[in-house]
C-alpha cells in the first residue's frame, strides 16, 4: 500500500495562489465574498501564509503554501466523535460529509488551521465536473461534493484522481497528480509516494533539507517543505 | 430562576405572565434555531477562527450549574444533613432541568442536528477514543440517573434513595471532569491544553451550582414566606468561600504553569489581549475577588444580603470564565510557522455577538425556565407546609 505525501519546493514558491484556486475549481468550493473572507468564513481546503520576519530594511517573507497536512497521527481524527473524519489506508486523512454532524471539534483540535466549516447554503453555480452524487445507498465520501452547510470540509488530496488514476493503471505522481501540483506554474509542489524509495518525492528528500510544519505537535505529517 | 417563585406564591397574574414571557422568549429561540438550520452557521458569530461559540459557553456553564445542584440536593439524602431537606428536591429538580438545557445546548450547536443521534451510537457508528463520544455516554447517563434518582425520591423509596445518591453523586463528579477533559485534551490549544482542566471544571461546576442553590434557597424561602432558618444558609456561604478558594487556586496554578513555560504567548493575549476584561473583570472579579471579599469581610459574610450579592457575583463570574476559556482559548492565532503571519490567518478572531445568537440564548435559559415553571406547578418540589396555599393559588 503506498502512502501519500507531498513535497513543496518553497525556493519555487512564488506565492501566485494557484494552487488555492485549482482546489476550489477541482473540488467546487465556493468564493466567500470579501466580507466572508474578512470574517474568516471563506471554504480555504488549501491555504498561502505570508510570514515575514525581520526589520526593515532587512525583512524577509516566507510564502508557506498550507493544504491539510495528512498527518499519520491525525489529532482530528483521534476526536471526531462521529467517525466522519477517518485516515484511509494510504494515509489519506477523509471527510465523509455524510458522517459530519458538525460538531467542530476537529477544527478546535487541528495545529494547522486546515478544516473549514461550511457555514451557509451555497448558491448552485456553473462547474465543469457536476458530477452527481452517488445513490443514498453508496456509502462513503463522494469527490465532488454538493453542498449542504453545517459540515466541516477540507483537503482530500484529490483522492478521486488518485482512485480514478489507480483504476486506470496510470502511475501515480507523473501522470495523475492533485490539482494543486498539476496547476503550479513553477513546479513546486511534488506528489508521490512516500514508500516508494524510487519515487520523485523520495529523491527530493534524501537530497535536500526539508522541514514540516509544527512538528512539536508530533502529528508526523506527510507534506514536507523544502527550504528556500 | 427567583422570579417562579413570585408568581406561583402571590398572584396567579404574575405566573401567567411570566409563562407567557417565557413561551414568547422560547419560541424566538426556536425561530431563531430555524433560521440558522435553513440559512447557516453564518448568522451566528462563529468563524472559522473561532468555530465554537455562545451555544458552547451556555452548556459547559448548564452543566457545571447542574452537577453541583445535583452534589448538593445529595447533602440530604446520602449525607444525612436533615436540615437542607426543604430544599433537596428542588435542587435535584433543577438539576434536571438544567442538564436537559446542556444538552439542547449542545444540539443547538452542531451544524447538523438531525445527525445528533450519531453522537449516541456507542461503540457502534461512534470513534470512542474522542471525547465528545466519551461525554456522549456521561451525559446520557447522568441524564437517566438524574430521572431515576428523582423518580425514586417522589416515591420515597429510601433505602433506593440513598444508593442511587451515591451513584448519581460520583457520576455528577465524572460529567463535570469529562466536560473539563473535551478541552483540556487539546494540545493544539495553549489556552485548553491542562491537565488540571478537569479538576478545574469540577470546582467550578461545585461554585457554581451551590451559587445558584443559595440564591434559588433564599428565593423559594422568600416568596413561601416560611421563615429562614439562617443557620442553612451561612454553612453553605462557608462552603462557597471554601470553594471559590479551591477554584482560584486551580485557576492561579493552571495560568502560572503556562506563564512560565516559553509557549506563553496566547496565554499572555488572554491577559492582556482585547479578552483581558472577560478574564480579569469577570472571572478574576466576579467569581474570585468579590465573593472572597463578601464572604470573609466580618461585616457582609454574616448578612443574607452579602451572601446573596456574592452568590450572583458567583453566578456570572463563572459565565464569564467559561466564555473565557471557550471563545479566546481558540480566538488566538496558531504559530503555523515562525515569523509575523500576514493578513487573516494571523490576526486575532474576535466573535461577534449577533442577534439570532443571543436570541438562541435566551430560548434555551426560557425553556428551561419553563420546565422549571411547569416542574414547580405539578410536581411536589416545594416544602409542605405552603404547598397546599401555592397551588391552589398558581391555579
Amino acid at each position: 500500500m503506498p502512502r501519500w505525501g507531498m513535497v513543496i519546493d518553497l525556493d519555487k514558491c512564488t506565492g501566485c495562489q494557484s494552487c488555492t484556486i485549482a482546489c476550489k475549481v477541482e473540488n467546487n468550493i465556493p468564493h466567500g465574498s470579501p466580507q466572508e473572507q474578512r470574517l474568516r468564513r471563506e471554504i480555504y481546503w488549501n491555504k498561502v501564509i505570508a510570514v515575514t520576519s525581520g526589520r526593515f530594511p532587512s525583512v524577509k517573507t516566507e510564502l508557506i503554501p498550507m493544504p491539510c497536512m495528512h498527518c499519520e497521527e491525525a489529532p482530528c481524527v483521534t476526536v471526531c466523535p462521529a467517525k466522519a473524519t477517518y485516515r484511509r489506508e494510504d494515509g489519506i486523512i477523509m471527510q465523509d460529509f455524510r458522517r459530519c454532524i458538525g460538531c467542530k471539534y476537529c477544527m478546535v483540535a487541528c495545529p494547522y488551521g486546515a478544516r473549514s466549516f461550511n457555514y451557509r447554503e451555497q448558491e448552485a453555480k456553473e462547474y465543469h465536473r457536476p458530477d452527481p452524487p452517488p445513490e443514498r445507498r453508496v456509502w462513503g465520501p463522494w469527490p465532488f461534493p454538493t453542498r449542504t452547510h453545517g459540515v466541516v470540509e477540507k483537503c482530500t488530496f484529490c483522492f478521486h484522481r488518485i482512485d480514478q488514476g489507480l483504476k486506470e493503471g496510470k502511475r501515480i505522481g507523473q501522470e495523475v497528480v492533485p490539482a494543486c501540483v498539476e496547476e503550479c506554474p513553477s513546479r513546486a509542489r511534488i506528489f508521490g509516494d512516500l514508500d516508494d524509495p524510487h519515487s520523485e518525492i523520495s529523491r527530493l528528500l534524501s537530497s535536500r533539507g526539508w522541514f514540516r510544519l509544527r512538528e512539536e505537535m508530533n502529528t508526523k505529517c506527510k507534506v514536507y517543505y523544502l527550504h528556500r | 430562576m427567583s422570579s417562579p417563585f413570585t408568581s406561583i406564591k402571590g398572584r396567579s397574574k404574575g405566573f401567567r405572565i411570566l409563562t407567557a414571557i417565557l413561551i414568547g422568549l422560547t419560541l424566538a429561540g426556536f425561530v431563531s434555531f430555524i433560521v440558522s438550520y435553513t440559512w447557516g452557521h453564518y448568522v451566528f458569530g462563529t468563524s472559522n477562527s473561532v468555530p465554537w461559540g455562545m451555544p458552547i459557553v451556555i452548556t459547559i456553564y448548564l452543566i457545571g450549574l447542574s452537577a453541583g445542584s445535583l452534589i448538593l440536593s445529595s447533602l440530604t439524602y446520602v449525607f444525612k444533613r436533615e436540615e437542607y431537606r426543604p430544599i433537596s428536591r428542588v435542587a435535584l429538580f433543577l438539576a434536571i432541568v438544567l442538564i436537559f438545557g446542556a444538552m439542547v445546548g449542545i444540539a443547538l450547536d452542531l451544524g447538523r442536528p438531525e445527525k445528533s443521534w450519531r453522537l449516541f451510537m456507542f461503540f457502534v457508528l461512534n470513534n470512542m477514543r474522542s471525547m465528545f463520544a466519551i461525554n456522549g455516554i456521561l451525559y446520557g447517563g447522568y441524564f437517566l440517573i438524574g430521572i431515576v434518582y428523582f423518580g425514586a425520591i417522589l416515591a420515597e423509596k429510601y433505602k433506593f434513595i440513598k444508593r442511587m445518591g451515591i451513584v448519581a453523586v460520583l457520576w455528577a463528579a465524572l460529567v463535570h471532569m469529562g466536560t473539563g477533559a473535551i478541552f483540556g485534551f487539546i494540545d493544539a490549544r495553549p489556552i485548553y491544553f491542562s491537565p488540571i482542566k478537569p479538576f478545574e471544571f469540577l470546582a467550578a461546576a461545585m461554585v457554581s451550582g451551590l451559587a445558584l442553590l443559595i440564591i434559588v434557597v433564599v428565593a423559594l424561602f422568600k416568596f413561601t414566606k416560611i421563615e429562614l432558618n439562617k443557620s442553612l444558609i451561612f454553612p453553605l456561604s462557608r462552603l462557597l468561600l471554601v470553594l471559590v478558594m479551591i477554584l482560584s487556586m486551580i485557576v492561579l496554578i493552571d495560568k502560572l504553569t503556562h506563564l512560565y513555560s516559553l509557549d506563553r504567548a496566547s496565554l499572555l493575549w488572554l491577559l492582556t489581549g482585547h479578552y483581558a476584561w472577560v478574564f480579569w473583570g469577570l472571572q478574576v472579579g466576579l467569581a474570585y475577588f468579590l465573593p472572597i471579599l463578601l464572604l470573609s469581610h466580618p461585616r457582609s459574610k454574616n448578612t443574607l444580603r452579602g451572601v446573596v450579592i456574592a452568590s450572583f457575583s458567583v453566578g456570572i463570574g463563572i459565565f464569564g470564565e467559561r466564555f473565557g476559556l471557550v471563545i479566546p482559548g481558540v480566538a488566538y492565532p496558531m504559530p503555523f510557522y515562525p515569523g509575523k503571519i500576514e493578513g487573516i490567518w494571523g490576526a486575532e478572531a474576535s466573535f461577534p455577538l449577533t442577534p439570532i445568537e443571543t436570541l438562541l440564548s435566551l430560548g434555551i435559559f426560557s425553556l428551561m425556565g419553563l420546565f422549571f415553571l411547569l416542574g414547580l406547578k405539578y410536581l411536589e418540589l416545594i416544602p409542605i407546609e405552603n404547598q397546599e396555599g401555592q397551588r391552589t393559588e398558581s391555579g
